[in-house]
């Protein structure tokens, strides 16, 4: 069936012109700029793929895909878990709205200032979190082993972990109203038809819910994966990719070299293998979660 | 899950997740001679990190952020509604506006500074606003809403001779308020959280709330009450805007989550 063209059509034409100049033409930008050796400043002057050699050819861009894997490895998987765990621990209660309505703060708060709050909150040492715990526990008492803060600005597992937490923190709120929403809309007689033909609650979850959350669990997972790929701006604010590199992502790599060490066309060869790793990713998922 | 081990795990997650705002309030009206000698378990209250916000500039800051960031999701509800509108009615370029949505401005640094850079945008507030004038974002959660609009109403007004401006305007615009309050507030907060963005492109005049936070941070590691009341009163704004219509804002968008 061919649609033809209404006058409504033309309500696109002010958002299609913003998002044609500053959303598609740079994805066309960031090709032409990765065969550049330019610093934003100097005259660009045309290299061919010398970027994309020297790109497979460095060791901290390696190491620093590791860490956006290992990153994503932690993040992913529990992103997912908290939010199907909360979201049917909440579901139905009195609270639920109210928690909701928490949950969804921290992704909206000044991001810099929840940032300082983690910061002090959290230091290790002199942190406000270790002085209470110490206040609480006197500091030679054998619990008090237990009750340290991990010094990730020293140990990169830490700091990753921190990293994580922190996005999770922020996120969390997200993933609970995907599938809360999913939650709500399976119909309460496919459940009540579990119940009558004698399955307990906890079969009625795995054999009647769990299969209909599915469309939410591969929204969330895509969704999550391409923001887990890209999301660079908590470690920018926590630990600057520290230390020794243990928290520099792939998005904090790029912003290093673009706008740290003045190399754009560097960056935007990363930039593209960064986006391309994201589509791949985000595909394979998708289509995996289909044929499942 | 038994009902008692269900209550206390949403009750460790409140806790866990109210937390960091709660030391926030606390360490903000900390006495400054307390963090220093490192007592923060003993009471006290005092008004001078408040008082030492004004002559780093906060309040400047502040206002200049609000204007920009209000400017920006003025103009993406502007653009937004009409463009979702024409999706509703059947243009075929709701692939477009998902892709753009899944790629963050963060992630275009490189190749957005060359085109702020070749349109005379880079360095000015400019930068800040007009990439942002058009949001995917708003697009996809009015659009979510005019599909739960029944159509006959539309065509309706149609029939009784209304323009398309007047359908808009008239009609929708009445209907969709929470959607739009929504995607405001929420695109609102998704301009205002910007960090590197505005670091890189805008010249330290025109530097946001944000980026003068981390750099204070930088700058006074270690003076917790200041930074917890720059980050206070930072956050307030948004926060209340989001309390006073929170029901509506968790409503709506959980219900576009659900088509």
């Amino acid at each position: 069936m061919k649609v033809r063209p209404r006058p409504a059509w033309l309500g696109l034409l002010p958002s299609l012109l913003v998002l044609a100049v500053f959303g598609l033409y740079p994805f066309v930008e960031v090709v032409r700029f990765s065969t550049w050796d330019w610093s934003g400043l100097s005259a660009p002057v045309p290299v061919g793929l010398a970027n994309y050699r020297e790109l497979l050819a460095d060791p901290a861009f390696w190491h620093s895909l590791r860490v956006t894997l290992a990153f994503a490895a932690i993040t992913l998987p529990s992103f997912l878990a908290l939010s199907l765990l909360v979201a049917f621990a909440l579901e139905g209660q009195r609270y639920e709205r109210w928690v909701k309505g928490l949950l969804f703060l921290p992704g909206l708060v000044t991001l810099s200032a929840a940032a300082v709050s983690w910061y002090t909150l959290l230091s290790p040492e002199y942190g406000a979190l270790q002085t209470l715990l110490y206040a609480l526990v006197p500091e030679d008492s054998p619990l008090a082993a237990w009750l340290v803060v991990p010094a990730w600005d020293r140990e990169p597992l830490w700091a990753l972990l921190l990293v994580v937490a922190f996005t999770l923190w922020r996120y969390l709120g997200y993933g609970v109203l995907v599938v809360s929403a999913s939650l709500k809309s399976i119909p309460r007689a496919l459940l009540e038809a579990a119940w009558v033909d004698g399955a307990t609650p906890r079969q009625a979850v795995r054999y009647v819910t769990l299969p209909l959350l599915r469309p939410a669990v591969t929204f969330l997972l895509v969704v999550g994966t391409i923001l887990t790929l890209q999301s660079y701006v908590a470690v920018f604010l926590l630990t600057r990719g520290g230390p020794f590199g243990g928290t520099r992502v792939l998005g904090y790599f790029i912003y290093e070299v673009g706008f740290e060490q003045y190399r754009l066309g560097y960056a935007a060869a990363a930039t593209i293998v960064l986006l391309l790793l994201t589509l791949v990713l985000a595909w394979a998922q998708a289509r995996f979660m289909e044929e499942r | 899950m038994s009902r008692a081990l269900r209550h206390l795990f949403v009750v460790l997650l409140v806790f866990v997740v109210a937390l960091p705002f709660l030391w926030m309030a606390y360490a903000a009206f900390l006495p400054p001679e307390l963090v220093y000698a490192g007592e923060i378990t003993r009471l006290g209250f005092s008004l001078d990190n408040f008082r030492a916000l004004a002559p780093e500039g906060f309040w400047g800051r502040l206002g200049y952020s609000l204007g920009v960031s209000g400017l920006a999701t003025l103009l993406a509800l502007l653009t937004g509604f009409p463009a979702a509108y024409a999706l509703r009615e059947g243009a075929p370029l709701l692939g477009l506006y998902l892709f753009l949505l899944a790629v963050p401005a963060e992630m275009l640094l490189v190749p957005l500074y060359g085109v702020l850079a070749g349109t005379h945008l880079l360095g000015s507030p400019w930068a800040l606003v007009w990439p942002f004038a058009a949001s995917p974002f708003v697009v996809f959660l009015l659009f979510q809403g005019l599909r739960n609009v029944p159509w006959q109403v539309v065509e309706a007004a149609r029939i009784d001779g209304a323009g398309e401006g007047v359908v808009l305007v008239r009609v929708l615009l009445p209907m969709m308020m929470p959607h739009l309050v929504t995607a405001g507030v929420l695109s609102f907060a998704a301009h205002w959280n910007l960090v590197l963005y505005p670091r890189v492109m805008t010249s330290e005049t025109w530097w946001t709330l944000q980026v003068w936070m981390a750099d204070l941070v930088r700058k006074y590691p270690s003076d917790w009450g200041l930074l917890s009341a720059a980050a206070l009163l930072g956050t307030l704004p948004l926060a209340l805007v989001y309390l006073l219509f929170e029901r509506k804002i968790v409503e709506t968008f959980e219900g576009s989550l659900k088509g």
